[in-house]
């Protein structure tokens, strides 16, 4: 849960001034000195990117004057299917963020692993 | 081996970074466009209603700009460098895609941000000369103080506004083409004019009207497409004197067309569009409620998003001007001041004409003409694709202009030109003082004024209307025009002859003008600028004259006429073809008993010929004179053949004057001669078919004209179809005054009331000021458009002067010095 606070609010904040990848290091640091298992490294960080991706997403959406999310997913849907433009964005900016996340956190799970068995 | 064990995760971390932080093919990099932080969904954050400053480097005074309800900007400065400084700055905050969009397509630099599909389109661009003419003309406008200063100041602030975007802040177009804004440059203002130029006049009826001279002979062209249509009621009111003695008009040559002898195929270019059109008028103060003129104007172009025009006011202690500016060019084209109003419809003179090039042996260095051989110029093009990979191709011109085609591989591919003509084309000629036009235009005070104005002005030649609150009321079919032998550009022109070059221009105080005319109003409508009696050669072919006949008529009959009258005619949907030429079609039909039972019938004879949005007898007869026109000529002029069909007028005329005439007999069909009556009753049943199949069986909804027509405004990207508005109800159509047809239509309507002490105006256009999808203002006027309405336009007297309508404001303000 920590873990999890510590992403979102970090990762949120620098997501604020940084690239759009700026959650990668974030998940690989904070997963380096934090997580307890590799598994749960992937899990918490695809978690909490999907949460900050998509909150924020959703918060944009529901505050905008106008539909533009519709807008923007009529152009990779062709405006054919049914599903609300919102919920294809969504959908996109999660998978983005949960495998960046997941895999950066993992990464820096692992690299743990591995530093704490090298002087073996 | 542990290595990998311990390290793939974070190969494939950045792996995926990679992946989602490019463009693949059309995908856009998927992480940069839809993190919510900084892609495209930072467009739908609240625009600022805040008031803020913002300090720039290059403002030099003060810049004070306030935004009212509809988003529309009032900028007040001291100086009129800030001024337009800040006009560019303004505009590029809420349109600067769509302004270098433009600029590009105008450049032939398309491919580079969409890809190869853009190449044949951008050659094309290219070869038509429009980037080289602007290189030239931004060169020899850095003489000229005014024009330069102005141009430089408005480039000026689209940079300061390009300068302080970061990735977070482009318009969604660009995160969604994967490509940044350059810096903005006189040059580009003067390609955005280019590209009006050519959407007014970059057609031509030469090379289909010489496959029927080929075809026909010089009596049917004669016949079929004359030189001055049957009904007509030109600009100049017939009648009117000129008052000026012509100069020499050089008399026609024996030969006056270079007729095609290859593969017609390769003589395809397109025609001049139809639904590029406008309406302007005005009425004297004795046909007005007030006693002073009032002015009208709405200019027919492409229906799109964002919106060609945006609404804005511009202020400093010499002037103040209220009106609609060209994204990406300085100053106000149509609009008002205190004491004057103005506004523009396209000529559609003649001047694009096609010259047979006969080049040397072996190769395009040398070309024949006036019996000598001479060098052509030659440029090598360079066009990047999006991949980055260059291709090029050569450009020759003659002295006649560019050689748009010199391969038959090319020919057709897009446009078609004919291979081997070189195109004399008046947007090339241009010396770009245009802008200055605008420039006196805006702070003009008198009818004086109004005149010198228009000396600035070249290409494409405008019906510029014109009224001031002293009385005045006048119009002038002004530009730069060639002067012609008759019939001069009809057809296609040999370019080895001296006599089909253009011999001269006419003189400017010689374009056809009239000022307070007795009937009390001035108008256009794109129709014939004079009668007969006019002593040059303009072309032979105006728009189709029902829109100028409808709109004198009404203005002659008005009295105490209001803003209101103005907008209601605007929004006329009366048929003047309809009127005109069913009564001929219906008792024919009616001489047939299972058309005369039939339901459809039944809604056609019970129209009251308004082309109404509920209309179904509108819909009927739209798309029936469309089959009557195909059932009598499609035979004669077979489409493969690409022939100029004989116009509307031409066809109407033959069927009120010449039933008998030998076009009604469908030459296609050996076993028997059909009359004009067969050919009346068989379209009939064509269209009722066609439309049964299309829309299912007549009912009023079905078969409402609005629903028919489907106006749509699309996003200027045609794959960014959700980004347009599709299926807006309306009426009106093609020659309608209310012009609006499935993409075309009124883009700006303006309504002004000159008043001694101040003016009262009112606008609308079928969009919305910012060109963001995701502001609220990105189409709010389209709704309003569509109804006929108008806003009521707030025209300050003063920067601080209050209203309830103003929401914000911005000041720019120097930045301090470091």
């Amino acid at each position: 849960m920590l873990l999890y606070l510590l992403i979102l609010l970090i990762g949120g904040l620098l997501a604020a001034v940084g690239p759009w990848w700026i959650m990668a290091p974030v998940c690989f640091g904070l997963c380096f000195f934090l997580a307890r298992s590799a598994s749960r490294a992937f899990r918490i960080s695809a978690w909490a990117g999907v949460t900050l991706w998509v909150g924020y997403s959703l918060y944009l959406h529901l505050k905008a004057e106008a539909d533009l999310a519709g807008r923007v997913a009529g152009i990779f849907t062709g405006g054919m299917s049914g599903v609300p433009g919102i919920v294809v964005v969504a959908a996109i900016a999660a998978l983005v963020a949960g495998l960046v996340c997941g895999f950066s956190g993992l990464a820096g799970a692992k690299m743990r692993q591995l530093i704490r068995r090298l002087p073996e | 081996m542990k290595l990998i064990r311990y390290c793939w995760p974070l190969a494939v971390a950045m792996a995926l970074i990679y992946v989602f932080n490019r463009a693949w093919g059309t995908v856009p990099p998927l992480g940069k466009v839809f993190s919510p932080f900084v892609g495209v969904l930072q467009a739908a954050r609240d625009a600022t209603t805040e008031d803020t400053e913002i300090r720039l480097t290059g403002i030099r005074g003060g810049v004070v700009v306030h935004y009212d309800d509809n988003a529309v900007p009032h900028i007040f400065a001291e100086n009129e460098e800030d001024l337009y400084f800040a006009q560019g700055y303004v505009i590029a905050r809420d349109r600067l895609w769509q302004m270098e969009f433009y600029t590009l397509v105008a450049a032939g630099r398309l491919s580079e941000v969409v890809g190869d599909a853009a190449l044949d389109y951008d050659r094309f661009n290219r070869r038509i000369g429009m980037a080289r003419t602007a290189t030239a003309i931004a060169e020899r406008l850095e003489t000229d103080t005014v024009a330069n200063r102005m141009l430089q100041a408005y480039a000026n602030g689209v940079n300061a506004y390009i300068n302080q975007l970061t990735y977070q802040d482009l318009p969604v177009e660009y995160k969604l083409l994967n490509y940044r804004p350059e810096p903005w440059s006189p040059y580009k203002s003067i390609l955005m004019l280019m590209n009006m130029r050519y959407t007014l006049n970059g057609g031509s009826n030469d090379p289909r009207l010489s496959n029927v001279l080929a075809k026909h002979g010089p009596e049917v062209v004669a016949n079929l497409f004359p030189d001055y249509p049957a009904m007509e009621s030109p600009i100049v009111p017939a009648g009117t004197k000129w008052p000026f003695t012509p100069g020499h008009i050089p008399p026609a040559p024996d030969t006056v067309a270079d007729l095609p002898d290859s593969n017609p195929l390769a003589l395809r270019i397109p025609e001049p569009r139809p639904e590029i059109g406008s309406n302007n008028w005005a009425v004297a103060g004795n046909k007005s409620a007030t006693g002073l003129p009032i002015l009208a104007n709405d200019p027919h172009l492409q229906l799109t998003l964002p919106s060609i025009w945006y609404q804005m006011q511009l202020c400093t202690p010499e002037m103040n001007v209220y009106g609609v500016a060209l994204p990406g060019t300085p100053a106000i084209i149509i609009g008002f001041n205190k004491d004057v109003a103005w506004g523009v419809t396209n000529v559609g003179s003649d001047v694009m004409d096609f010259y047979r090039i006969r080049f040397g042996d072996g190769g395009f260095e040398k070309y024949w003409h006036d019996g000598q051989w001479k060098q052509t110029v030659s440029y090598v093009e360079r066009f990047k694709l999006k991949d980055g990979s260059e291709v090029s191709d050569t450009l020759y011109y003659t002295h006649h202009g560019p050689v748009v085609y010199h391969d038959e591989r090319d020919a057709g591919r897009t446009r078609g030109i004919p291979v081997g003509y070189a195109m004399r084309w008046i947007a090339n000629e241009t010396d770009g003082a245009d802008v200055l036009a605008l420039y006196y235009l805006n702070r003009a005070k008198s009818y004086e004024d109004y005149q010198e104005a228009l000396t600035y002005f070249t290409a494409p030649a405008q019906n510029f209307v014109f009224s001031s609150n002293q009385g005045d009321i006048a119009i002038t079919a002004n530009g730069k025009l060639p002067l012609k032998w008759k019939g001069q550009g009809k057809f296609l022109l040999d370019g080895t002859l001296p006599a089909h070059d253009w011999p001269g221009w006419i003189p400017q105080r010689h374009n056809p003008a009239v000022k307070n005319p007795a009937r009390g109003f001035v108008s256009s409508a794109n129709q014939f600028p004079a009668d007969t009696t006019y002593p040059y050669y303009l072309g032979w072919q105006f728009a189709h004259p029902s829109r100028a006949l409808r709109i004198n008529e009404r203005l002659a009959a008005m009295t105490a006429a209001t803003a209101d009258s103005m907008r209601l005619l605007q929004n006329d949907n009366y048929n003047v073809d309809a009127q005109r030429i069913l009564p001929y079609l219906l008792p024919v039909l009616a001489g047939d008993d299972s058309i005369r039972r039939s339901a459809e019938f039944d809604a056609i004879e019970r129209w009251d010929y308004r082309n109404d949005a509920d209309a179904v007898g509108a819909t009927i007869f739209e798309q029936w004179l469309a089959d009557l026109r195909r059932a009598i000529w499609a035979d004669e002029f077979p489409e493969a053949e690409h022939l100029l069909l004989p116009s509307l007028d031409r066809t109407l005329e033959l069927i009120e004057r010449d039933p008998g005439a030998k076009w009604f007999d469908n030459v296609t069909t050996t076993d028997r001669v059909e009359t004009m009556d067969d050919i009346i009753r068989e379209s009939f049943r064509t269209t009722v078919t066609g439309l049964r199949e299309r829309y299912g069986d007549m009912t009023a909804a079905n078969w409402a004209w609005g629903k028919v027509k489907a106006t749509r405004i699309m996003h200027l990207v045609p794959n960014f179809t959700s980004f347009g508005r599709k299926e807006v109800i309306n009426g009106g159509g093609a020659g309608i005054v209310n012009a609006t047809t499935g993409t075309h239509g009124p883009s700006w309507r303006m309504v002004v009331q000159l008043d001694r002490e101040w003016p009262v105006a009112y606008g609308v256009y079928p969009g919305g000021q910012s060109g963001n999808p995701g502001s609220r203002y990105y189409d709010n006027m389209i709704d309003r458009w569509a109804e006929g309405e108008l806003d009521t336009l707030l025209f300050m007297k003063h920067a601080g002067e209050r209203s309830g309508r103003l929401i914000h404001q911005i000041v720019l303000k120097p930045a301090s010095k470091p």
